[in-house]
């Protein structure tokens, strides 16, 4: 081969550069082995300057060995990179900014990190690029934030550097194939270096270098809710969930967020849900991580499949024994893929319901509270109504409203708060903090989870007002308040408003729904307990020893 | 297990003291004595800021077992932990006392009492060790003419100076979620260290206190499911067998060795505590 000529370099400086730093690396690398004991150095020479690195911090899994590593190199030799991080969750990550070797950070989610993001915003440490959702952050690694080198984690890795990410591999492929088809460097940390794969979810050619870790990634089984500390507010909350919004709309796709509220529904869908005889009818395809309050639904057979995010720890036996409900590859495991997954609680599911800490008048909500920057993560993704929606489906077709021919349907959007949290602070409120705490970050937009124009109910253990229903601003103002209880905005609500409000079917309370609230009782779950949720498994259901009380 | 059958499981871990008793007892047999009505709460509680309960936590509940007459004493772990304090140390004596006085004027009164306790209450100190001593001895007196019953079912367990109650009653019934045992688990990490105990690592904390150890290794007579029927069936069991020929704490000979030849320079395993004791201690 000849060298490239002028002309050509002229449009292949990304490949160029990229073969520079492999050659640099040539005296450590071992084929496409890195060494572990001198990763730190390895990634010295791989990285430059100013570079743009992705570091797979997931919801759930980290790429923490090489986190660890970068976060020892000489700041001389790496300094002012610019971070890529969709979950910033370790400490690592911010002690790359607390070292200076990186500068300017780009990220969905933080969440216990979130405190430290704030005060090394406040200490002049780092600066933010923007707070993203995750498939906004995504997206933008094929546009403008283009990246340099991506860091992920896989369980293991061939000789050719394929890579096995089986039930965790979330956001894994979105990350590598930025780079991989740009002249941007891939390293991937593994658990172990095997013979054969159960299966190849990242081709070894999309893959520059592999490092055996130190330790197995983290992870943290995030999305485990122990049904013991289920309340009744919280079943009379799903009781009315099923009955005003899942039945009456014919609600048959959806995602639920992460919280008590949604872990309860899924534990009566066996026993309330039945006796409503909705089997069949609604909760038919979810998106949603293999959640483990799920099990009792989907071992009496209210459910068709689950699409995952990401995997969820001591589930794997059990998914892996379900083939016909959860996404597995041809060895038997769970595939997860939180791109995809987003693009379906987004685009192909009737409804999103969540549970919030704030709420205003108007239905804005925020899990933003002073002196923590926690990001967005995936909920305002689902938690929308996406206007390139072109498909109908009964629940979405049955939240038109007027009889203009050119109408088109909408997405359900279901905010769950409970009036007070704990220590008798109001839930709903005048202002968000959300809306200070933007202001003294310096955010050019306050950090809004669900903005009220997108939320289409909101239920409280008061009542469930049906917004999307609304007529103007001010309606919508009124309906929230006559929801609200005893909060200073539920304490501004008209009595007379309200009586009119049940008869026009703008709110419902639980009597209009036939709901007594005395029948909210924790007999209704069909697992009270973690115990219950493995024998409905059938042992499958391996919870992790923090959960076990046995 | 099929879905069916979960259903229509009734957990007893899940149910408050009165509903455990009344589960307990045979159907619409159940009346309670000092009730919350009678207002008979903690009078040491409110001076230390601590908001009382009408019944002090503590369920006495009269009724048959088997169409026998029967006391239940129910403490409630959701209160105080299920701590004695003076009134609901006092409840549980004051009862057993009545039954073995019954037991003297001819009337075979048996006892059954749902252990859900911390041990004394810190705020009462010595009023509720005393209670606690009254209660020992009114179990080994009870237990002369009719089965003492205890059961451990969870989620509290049973500790401190109410463990050794437990180990009085004639026979003990645990569920898997049961724990028993003399310190409970953050105690012994504070004064014997984390090397010695982790008391946040719960495969330890059930590996060596919780209820299928304790029945295996013959500190507990029965290990029954968490299902209500379940537990009421075993407990008639025990009932119907009368006393047993030694209680577990007059066989106390039988449990000393293993303990003195224990390796007290490290950790227990789970599996050489069963090894060591074994099923055969049971009654």
């Amino acid at each position: 081969m000849t060298a490239p000529s002028a002309a050509t370099a002229r449009w292949t400086t990304r490949r160029t550069e990229k073969q520079r730093r492999l050659a640099a690396v040539s005296g450590l690398a071992h084929g496409n082995q890195l060494p572990a004991a001198r990763l730190t150095e390895a990634l010295e020479r791989l990285i430059s300057p100013g570079d743009r690195v992705v570091l797979e911090g997931n919801n759930q899994k980290q790429a923490d060995f090489l986190s660890r590593a970068l976060a020892q190199a000489d700041p001389a030799r790496l300094h002012d990179l610019h971070m890529i991080i969709p979950s910033v969750s370790r400490a690592e990550h911010l002690d790359l900014f607390e070292r200076g070797i990186a500068r300017k950070l780009d990220f969905a989610f933080a969440g216990t990190q979130s405190l430290r993001i704030s005060q090394c915003l406040e200490d002049g440490l780092l600066e933010i690029g923007a707070i993203h959702t995750y498939i906004e952050l995504y997206a933008r690694l094929y546009v403008d934030l283009s990246p340099n080198v991506v860091l992920v984690a896989a369980y293991s890795a061939d000789r050719e550097g394929n890579l096995y990410t089986g039930p965790s591999t979330e956001d894994t492929p979105a990350l590598v194939e930025a780079a991989a088809f740009r002249d941007g460097i891939v390293i991937a940390q593994v658990n172990e270096i095997v013979d054969q794969l159960p299966r190849v979810d990242i081709p070894g050619s999309w893959v520059d270098f592999v490092v055996p870790a130190d330790k197995p990634f983290f992870i943290e089984p995030l999305f485990t809710r122990d049904p013991r500390l289920i309340t009744p507010i919280q079943i009379l909350m799903a009781m009315m969930a099923i009955r005003g919004v899942y039945e009456r709309h014919q609600v048959q796709s959806l995602n639920h967020g992460i919280g008590f509220n949604t872990a309860a529904i899924e534990l009566i869908l066996p026993t309330y849900g039945e006796r409503l005889g909705l089997k069949g009818k609604i909760c038919r395809h979810w998106a949603l991580n293999p959640h483990p309050t799920l099990i009792p639904a989907i071992e009496s057979g209210w459910v068709d499949s689950v699409h995952c995010f990401g995997g969820e720890l001591g589930m794997e036996a059990y998914v892996a024994a379900r083939p016909d409900v959860f996404f597995t590859g041809r060895d038997g495991s769970l595939r997860s893929n939180r791109l995809l997954s987003q693009l379906a609680g987004q685009y192909a599911v009737d409804l999103f319901i969540g549970s919030t800490l704030q709420m205003d008048g108007l239905g804005n909500s925020s899990t933003v509270t002073r002196g923590r920057l926690t990001g967005f993560g995936g909920a305002p993704n689902m938690g929308h109504d996406p206007h390139g929606r072109r498909h109908a489906t009964p629940a979405w077709l049955d939240l038109i409203q007027g009889d203009d021919p050119l109408q088109r349907g909408r997405k359900l959007v279901v905010q769950v708060v409970e009036t007070f949290q704990a220590g008798g602070k109001p839930s709903v409120v005048e202002s968000l903090d959300a809306v200070a705490v933007g202001r003294e970050a310096g955010m050019p937009l306050a950090p809004v989870m669900i903005y009220g124009d997108d939320v289409t109910h909101v239920l409280t253990e008061e009542g469930i007002a049906y917004l999307y229903r609304a007529e103007s601003v001010e309606q919508r103002k009124a309906m929230i308040a006559a929801v609200s209880g005893v909060t200073p905005i539920g304490l501004q609500r008209d009595p007379k408003a309200l009586a009119q409000f049940r008869r026009d079917g703008l709110v419902a309370l639980p009597e209009d729904l036939g709901i007594h609230p005395g029948e909210a009782d924790r007999s209704l779950l069909a697992a009270k307990n973690m115990a219950e949720l493995v024998a409905w498994s059938d042992g499958l259901y391996q919870p992790p020893a923090r959960y076990r009380s046995w | 297990m099929d879905a069916q059958r979960l259903l229509a499981r009734r957990s007893f871990t899940e149910l408050h003291a009165r509903a455990r008793a009344q589960a307990l007892l045979d159907p619409g047999s159940f009346r309670e004595l000092i009730d919350p009505f009678e207002r008979l709460a903690s009078p040491w509680l409110p001076r230390q800021g601590i908001v009382t309960q009408a019944d002090d936590g503590l369920v006495v509940a009269r009724g048959l077992l088997d169409g026998n007459p029967a006391v239940v004493l129910a403490i409630e772990g959701a209160f105080q932990g299920g701590s004695m304090g003076e009134v609901s140390a006092a409840k549980i004596a004051g009862s057993l006392e009545l039954a073995a006085e019954d037991n003297r004027q001819g009337i075979p009164t048996r006892a059954a009492i749902v252990f859900e306790t911390g041990g004394v209450r810190l705020q009462e100190a010595n009023l509720g060790l005393a209670g606690i001593a009254e209660i020992q001895a009114a179990i080994v007196d009870l237990r002369r003419y009719q089965p003492v019953a205890g059961i451990v079912a969870g989620p509290v367990g049973c500790y401190g100076g109410m463990s050794i109650a437990a180990g009085l009653c004639s026979y003990l019934l645990v569920t898997r979620e049961a724990r028993l045992g003399l310190n409970g688990p953050a105690v012994i990490e504070q004064e014997a260290g984390i090397a010695e105990f982790d008391s946040r690592d719960r495969a330890t904390i059930w590996g060596l206190s919780g209820g299928e150890q304790r029945y295996r290794s013959g500190l507990a007579d029965r290990y029954v499911e968490d299902d209500a029927a379940q537990i009421r069936q075993a407990l008639l069991v025990c009932m119907r067998a009368g006393r047993p020929g030694r209680c577990r704490s007059e066989r106390h000979d039988a449990f000393l060795p293993p303990l003195s030849q224990a390796d007290g320079a490290r950790p227990a395993e789970p599996a050489e505590v069963i090894a060591a004791f074994g099923e055969e201690l049971r009654a």
